[in-house]
Order: structure tokens, then sequence, then C-alpha cells
């Protein structure tokens, strides 16, 4: 998942296909949503396709099927995107498939198992500000942080690292006092808690239950002692220092969200011209 | 079950018609039962809809095609009646399940039949899509093949022929499953493989090897870089060299796309091999695309070849499922093979209101069966909860199974198809559904009245009327009035009607039979502790006699409704008030 549009997420999800496929490793590909438009409604860039090769199984909407290479199709599923029902289907041949998931995290979950049925890798190209898609799952998560999002390199490792947090808050101890939260926390509830001087965990189903983010996540997770019953997995960051706009100095920017996140930070642009860099 | 006419229908999808070569479309109509809103509710045909419903989008098309059995129908309704039970008594209940399921899982082609019989070249989802219904097809004829089609014997009589049971295994749809054979795996997959076409295999061949030859190319450059670099491989995208890695004059297979202070933005270009390596790859994809979709449309003519064969399966899966409801719906309620009668009679013996016996058993009670003889009209008495309605019901929900096409949930029954099946009274609703809100303007009188004053201006004849307790609320002598004067001509209309009422003398007056209820006997008032009403509608049950008997006279008048005030909690002293005021 990105912190902001353009995080450099679906480079991500083609770096880790290739890898897979360069592995030998068998694995499902699969995305949250798309809007059913062939470009981007906020930027007008093309909506990303995926070079695959044989081995991979994507989830993608029946209307998006390539004509050509042809796909094996294994499954039409009862789910449905923007642009119709999500079908399941096996790559025979080098060629661009274009991959559409369905909205909802239910939905997705579903669409994942079905992929990863046979215990391969399944990569979901995620969202911004889709956190709940990760809702009932033990998946990896990798967190992609891009120049586009922030007007500084400052900015963006506060982004990332505030979402970084949200998804990495603790699993809470049952023996000391807290409180639970059913559903989703609020700001306003929060901000409650926070007026009320509350000491108590404050303990929500997972991490998707929190909702607010950036800076505001932050702010009051350094009052409130934030917990979680279902813990998830960030693993990594990956940083896109480059944007229409602007551009990050790629060391620097590589090395702030490691420092900051504690998590390993890839930089797929640079790839091994710069490193693997490590927190 | 009878079919309306619809044409010369090539196919359809959904509720929507489509006859090709003149591409008209036509739009089926509501399904029309002989009862309204008000009396399928009150006779429990809502509920026995549902629980007949189609399983699938095949058996709902099917259902739109049907209509119910009226006079005239008599020999058809037999027969099918006859098949259902048939089925039911041959088939276990879970082939009659993996039947319907099957059906109920296969994949509707109707919108890819249009499309491909409209000149379109199908997808590979669409030939994925059309192999899991031919597959559905083909197993549900498997599950229905070996179920013995011979006469019935005993019922019905001689004539009658069981119908031809099961799917026709049409040439079409077996071509169509051979050709499509190809591209089924052992995982029931579809792809468009070598096999539909030499020209595929050869074509995807060339490709192979121009990717090969591409690849190997693109990654000499990949690795010229990477030895440039300093670094293990270069991505195949755009990459990032820093400034302080580049040596200058950089090599001739990086393109710089963009400048940093601190690094270059770059991919690989391409170098004359790569190019011609490239082109070729292009060149041959063209060609693979090209031969797939030749196979694609090949197989798309063969599929607008088969339309009318494939819709003819659709048809006869729709059917099957909708017979098939009906067989396990004879199956779950132990239901049994009616005579039907062409004139005005009625008998049933231990008949079952279907609906209020599931009520019941979710509450742990038990359901006393229903058993009446009947000619023409009658009046059915007795005191509240005995009955009197519970026995209209019935009547009615029998008649709308034969209406059906259904065996009636009875021990045995004689039953007539009517034109129509007519609520009066309690639950009627006055105003038709287009009439607007207009009900709210009347009394509960002046609903009924209005309800009846339409019944009676349509074709009331060969109808059945059930009256529940009509003209209640104005006041007992014009009531009573207007109640035999209904009778009177309900009887000379010829119909079968059945009247429920508290009021007394009708029957005699109207000069119809009179059916009582038995009443209750020993029933124990409630006394002190909170009312637990489950419990005394058990008592109340238990101390009801809910057969109804023919009777000369109005019975005795007995304080039923005091001891039922009384077992239902109400207070003592008002139930002794009621009594002085009673004697």
């Amino acid at each position: 998942m990105g912190t902001s549009k353009n995080a450099g997420k679906s480079v991500v999800v083609a770096a880790l296909a290739e890898a897979l496929w360069r592995a030998g490793e068998p694995y499902g590909l699969c995305s949250i949503g798309r809007d059913g438009e062939a470009a981007d409604a906020l930027d007008a860039a093309p909506k990303p396709r995926f070079f695959l090769r044989p081995g991979a199984q994507v989830a993608t909407a029946a209307s998006l099927v390539p004509r050509s290479p042809a796909l094996e199709i294994t499954a039409v599923t009862d789910e449905r995107s923007a642009l119709g029902t999500i079908v399941l289907a096996r790559v025979r041949a080098p060629g661009f498939v274009e991959i559409a998931g369905p909205p909802s995290a239910g939905a997705l979950r579903r669409i994942a198992g079905a992929l990863g049925a046979d215990g391969r890798f399944v990569v979901i190209d995620g969202a911004v500000d889709r956190i709940a898609a990760l809702r009932d799952g033990d998946d990896a998560i990798v967190v992609a942080v891009g120049a586009a999002g922030a007007p500084t390199l400052g900015h963006a490792v506060d982004d990332v690292a505030a979402l970084v947090a949200r998804l990495r808050l603790p699993a809470f101890d049952p023996v000391r006092p807290f409180v639970y939260v059913e559903g989703a926390l609020t700001a306003a509830a929060a901000a409650s808690f926070v007026r009320d001087g509350e000491q108590r965990q404050i303990v929500v189903r997972d991490p998707t239950r929190v909702a607010f983010a950036g800076r505001a996540f932050a702010e009051i997770a350094a009052r409130l002692d934030l917990r979680c019953e279902r813990t998830l997995r960030p693993i990594a960051c990956t940083v896109a220092p480059l944007s229409g706009e602007r551009a990050f100095e790629p060391l620097a920017f590589a090395r702030a969200v490691a420092e900051r996140t504690g998590l390993p930070v890839f930089d797929v642009y640079a790839g091994t011209a710069a490193g693997t860099l490590a927190a | 079950m009878p079919r309306e006419p619809h044409g010369n229908l090539s196919f359809r999808f959904g509720n929507l018609s489509f006859r090709f070569g003149s591409l008209s479309f036509e739009r089926f109509g509501r399904v029309t039962f002989p009862w309204d809103s008000a009396a399928g509710e009150a006779i429990g045909a809502d509920w026995l809809l549902a629980a007949i419903a189609p399983g699938g989008a095949f058996g709902r098309a099917a259902r739109f095609r049907e209509r119910a059995f009226r006079r005239g129908d008599e020999e058809l309704a037999r027969r099918e009646i006859a098949r259902v039970a048939h089925i039911a008594g041959t088939l276990e209940a879970g082939r009659l399940a993996s039947v319907r399921a099957a059906i109920a899982g296969a994949p509707d082609p109707g919108a890819l039949l249009v499309r491909a019989a409209a000149g379109g070249i199908l997808s590979d989802v669409d030939f994925f899509e059309l192999s899991r219904f031919l597959d559905a097809a083909e197993e549900v004829r498997q599950l229905v093949a070996g179920v013995p089609n011979e006469d019935l014997t005993g019922w019905p009589p001689p004539t009658c022929v069981v119908p031809e049971m099961g799917l026709t295994a049409s040439a079409g749809d077996e071509e169509l499953r051979a050709a499509l054979a190809f591209g089924r795996t052992t995982e029931r997959t579809f792809y468009l493989s070598d096999g539909f076409d030499p020209h595929l295999a050869s074509a995807r061949g060339e490709l192979a090897s121009a990717q090969a030859a591409y690849d190997a190319a693109r990654s000499r450059l990949g690795e010229r870089i990477a030895r440039y670099a300093g670094v293990d491989r270069v991505r195949d995208g755009e990459f990032v060299l820093m400034r302080e890695a580049v040596r200058q004059p950089l090599p001739p297979e990086v393109r710089v796309l963009r400048e940093a202070p601190t690094y270059l933005l770059c991919e690989v270009a391409l170098d004359d091999t790569a190019l011609a390596a490239l082109g070729a790859r292009d060149a041959a994809a063209a060609r693979v695309a090209d031969a797939e979709e030749a196979v694609r449309g090949r197989l798309s003519r063969q599929v607008a070849a088969s339309a009318a064969s494939l819709a003819r399966t659709c048809d006869e899966l729709g059917e099957l499922d909708l017979l098939f409801a009906r067989a396990q719906f004879a199956q779950r309620y132990d239901c049994r093979v009616p005579t039907i009668d062409v004139g005005p009679r009625v008998e049933f013996r231990d008949a079952r209101y279907l609906p209020l016996v599931e009520a019941l058993a979710r509450h742990g009670r038990p359901y006393a069966p229903v058993s009446l003889e009947l000619e023409g009209v009658a009046v059915v008495t007795g005191p509240n909860m005995g009955g009197k309605t519970a026995a209209l019901r019935t009547l009615g929900f029998l008649v709308a199974c034969v209406a059906l096409g259904l065996p009636v949930p009875a021990a045995s029954a004689t039953l007539p198809l009517v034109s129509a099946i007519a609520w009066i009274g309690i639950g009627a609703r006055p105003v038709r559904d287009d009439d607007g809100d207009d009900d709210k303007l009347l009394s509960a009188f002046g609903g009924e009245v209005i309800a009846l004053r339409r019944f009676l201006e349509s074709d009331a004849t060969r109808a059945l009327v059930l009256v529940d307790e009509f003209a209640r609320t104005t006041s007992p002598r014009e009531g009573r009035a207007l109640l035999v004067a209904l009778l009177e001509s309900l009887r000379e209309h010829g119909v079968v009607g059945l009247a429920a009422t508290h009021l007394t003398g009708i029957a005699r007056a109207a000069g119809v039979p009179h059916f009582a209820s038995g009443g209750l006997h020993g029933l124990a008032p409630h006394h002190g502790a909170p009312l637990d009403l489950a419990a005394a509608l058990t008592r109340i049950a238990g101390a009801m006699d809910y057969r109804l008997t023919e009777v000369e006279e109005d019975a005795a008048p007995a304080a039923d409704a005091l001891a039922l005030a009384e077992a239902l909690g109400l207070s003592p002293d008002l139930i002794a008030r009621a009594k002085s005021a009673l004697s």
C-alpha cells in the first residue's frame, strides 16, 4: 500500500512479480479495486499494466482479459469490480495484463484466498487510504512512499512513519487495564480520550480500525496507549524518489525512511545501483 | 405446467427474448396466478411459491413462461401432478438436490449467445462459461439418466402417460462441447490451446523464439550497463544511476530520461540488434493474436450455429429446475396426488396448511390436520382460535397447489381447478394495485364491500370464494343479511365457497351446509402468575377440538370466548362481570 498516489506501488508490484518469476516461485496477482477508467481519474496517467511471465495467476475483470496472448481462464468468481465480474486466469505466454480487483475488503480476501489456494505467494496491488482492505488478513505489508505525495522529503518521511506506526500498532496486554473500542476508533473519540487523560490501553480489533492517519495519528498516538487485538505485519518500505514535480535525493530519502520506520527500505528504481538499505 | 405462447423465439436470456434474423425483442409479462395479492397472502400462496422457487436463472426464465392451471386444463394438470409425484417417488432426495444444484450452478449463456448470433467474436471467458454450461447440462443428463418414465399404475387413468423427462442431448450441444474440449484441461479451465489449430502452435512457437531472442538481446545490453555501473543488474523499466557511479561518456546502451543533482533517471537504449529482435517479437505476437482470434471467430460461429440448440437446453434446464422444485416439495411434505374434479366439489382428509404447520413447529407445537367434504357453498362456525380461518386457508392452499401442478399435503383430496381464488372479509384488500391509496379513505366494512364488488364484477363463476367473517364490523342484523345474500348469490353462481362467521343462522337462511368446529373442552383458566403466552396457547390448542363436522343447527352458544379470554389471562374480575352480563 502507499502513502499517496504515485508512491510507486505498481513499480514495486512489478518488481516483486519479476523477482518471484526469476526465483521460479509461482505467484498470484490481484489488486484492490479499479475505477473503471483507462486512465487515472486524478492525474490522467494511464493505469498500469504488468508484463507477466508464465506461471503467474491473476485476478482481473472479464472485460480486461487480454485477447492476446491468451490467458487460461481458471474461474469466474461471484465478485465484481467496476469493470464487471472478476475472473481468475493463468498466464501461459509472456504479455501485458491489466489487473482489476473488487472494491470491498471481504471480496478481496476471497479473491486472494482463491489465488493462493495452492499455497502460492499472492501479491496485492494496494491503494492509498484503503487500509480496511488489510482487515482479517495475515499478510505481509510493503509500504510505498514517493516524492509525488509530499512537498518535502521531511513530509514524506513523516507520512510514511505515521502509516507504519499505525500498521504496527502493538498487541494489547490483557493483564493491564484497557478500554476496548468496538468498530472504528475515530479522531473525535480519540481526542475525547486525550482530553480525559486516559491512561488505560485503548484497544481496537486491528490497526485498520483506527480511522485517522498522518500527523493526526502521530499526535494522538504520542498521548494515548493505542493497542490492537490482532496485529498486522508491515515488513518493508519502498521509496520512489522521483515524481513529475520533484525529486528527492535517493540515498538520503531511503535512509531517512529506514531510520524513522525501523523497517528495511528498498529503492526499486535504483535497484542494486543504489543497493538495498536495511535499517 | 402450461406455457404461455411466445411466438417464434429462437432464444432468450433473463426475461428478454431474442428472435434471430428479425432482431426483435419481446419482454415477457409477469406471471399471473388466479389470485390477487391479498388472497395469495391469506391462503399462503406466497409461501408456496417461495417453497417451489426456481434455483437459478433458467428456472426463473421458465417460470416467466408458465401460467397456473385453470378451468379446462384438468387433463394437463393431472399429468403434471402425476409427473411430479412420480419423480418425487422415484428419485431420492439427494439426487433431486444434486440436479437442482447443478442447474443453479450453471452459468447462463444467454448474453453470449446473443453476441455470437449477432456476429460477435466471443472471448475466452465466454468459452469458459459456455464450457461450464455444457458440463452442467451433461451432469444433469447423467443425473436424470435411467430415471424410469413408465406410466403410473392406479393413478392417473391409463390414458395418462407420464411425459418424457430429462434433457434432450442435442447434436448441436454435443458438437460444440466436442469443439470446446480442446480448450478444457483436467482442472476444467479453458485455454485457447494449440489443439484448436496447427497454425496456433506454430505461431506460438515462433513467438517464444522471438521473445527469447529479444530477451537475450536486451539482457546483453542490461548486463553491459550493469558492468558499467558496477551493479548486479538493472531493472527492465526506468532505473537510476547515481552520478557518483557514472563515468563519462555514458555507454550507448543508456538513455537518460531525466537528470537530478545526484542521479540520472535512465532506461535501456536498444541497439540495432535488440530493435530488430523487438520488431520480430512484435510481428510474431501479432501473428499469434491473429491466429488466436481466428480460432475464437471459428468457435463463435459454431456457437451461433448451435444457439437454438443451446437455448433449448436452457429452457429444458429451467423446466427441470421447476419440475424438480415441485418434486422436492412433494417429497419434503409427503404430498399426495389429488383427484381433480370438474364440478364444484371439494373433499380432503387430514390436510395440512403448511405455512401454519411450520410456524407451529418453530414453537414446538403440533398441528391438527383438517378434513372437509363440501359441494358448492357452505358455512363454518366455531369459537375463536377454533380453526375456522385455518380451514379456509387450508382449502385455498390445496386449490393453489393444484393450480401450480403440485401434489397436495393431505392424506387424500378431491379438488377443482378454479378460475379465481377470492378472499373476502378479514384481510381482503379493497383496492387494486394501481388505484393509489384510496383504500385509506375506507372503513374496514367499506373496504370489504369494495373488494366484494370488484370480485362480483369479474367473472365469478367457477371460482373458489373464501369468506372470513364478512361484515363483522357493521351492525349484526344488517351484516347477517348481507352475508346471507352473498352466500345465496355465490351458490347460484356455482362457485365453491366457504364462509367463516360468528353470526348465527346464516347457513339455514342461505340454504347451504353448515360445518362447525368442535370447540373447547376442559380448558383450565389462567390463575395468578404472570401469563406465559406460549404455555397458554399450548393449553388452548390441547383443549380445542379442531375437527369440522357438518351440523344441522347452529351449535348452542358456548361461552368459549370468555373461556379463551380467561385462559389468556384477562382479569378474573372482568371475566366475572362478563359472565354476569351474559346471564
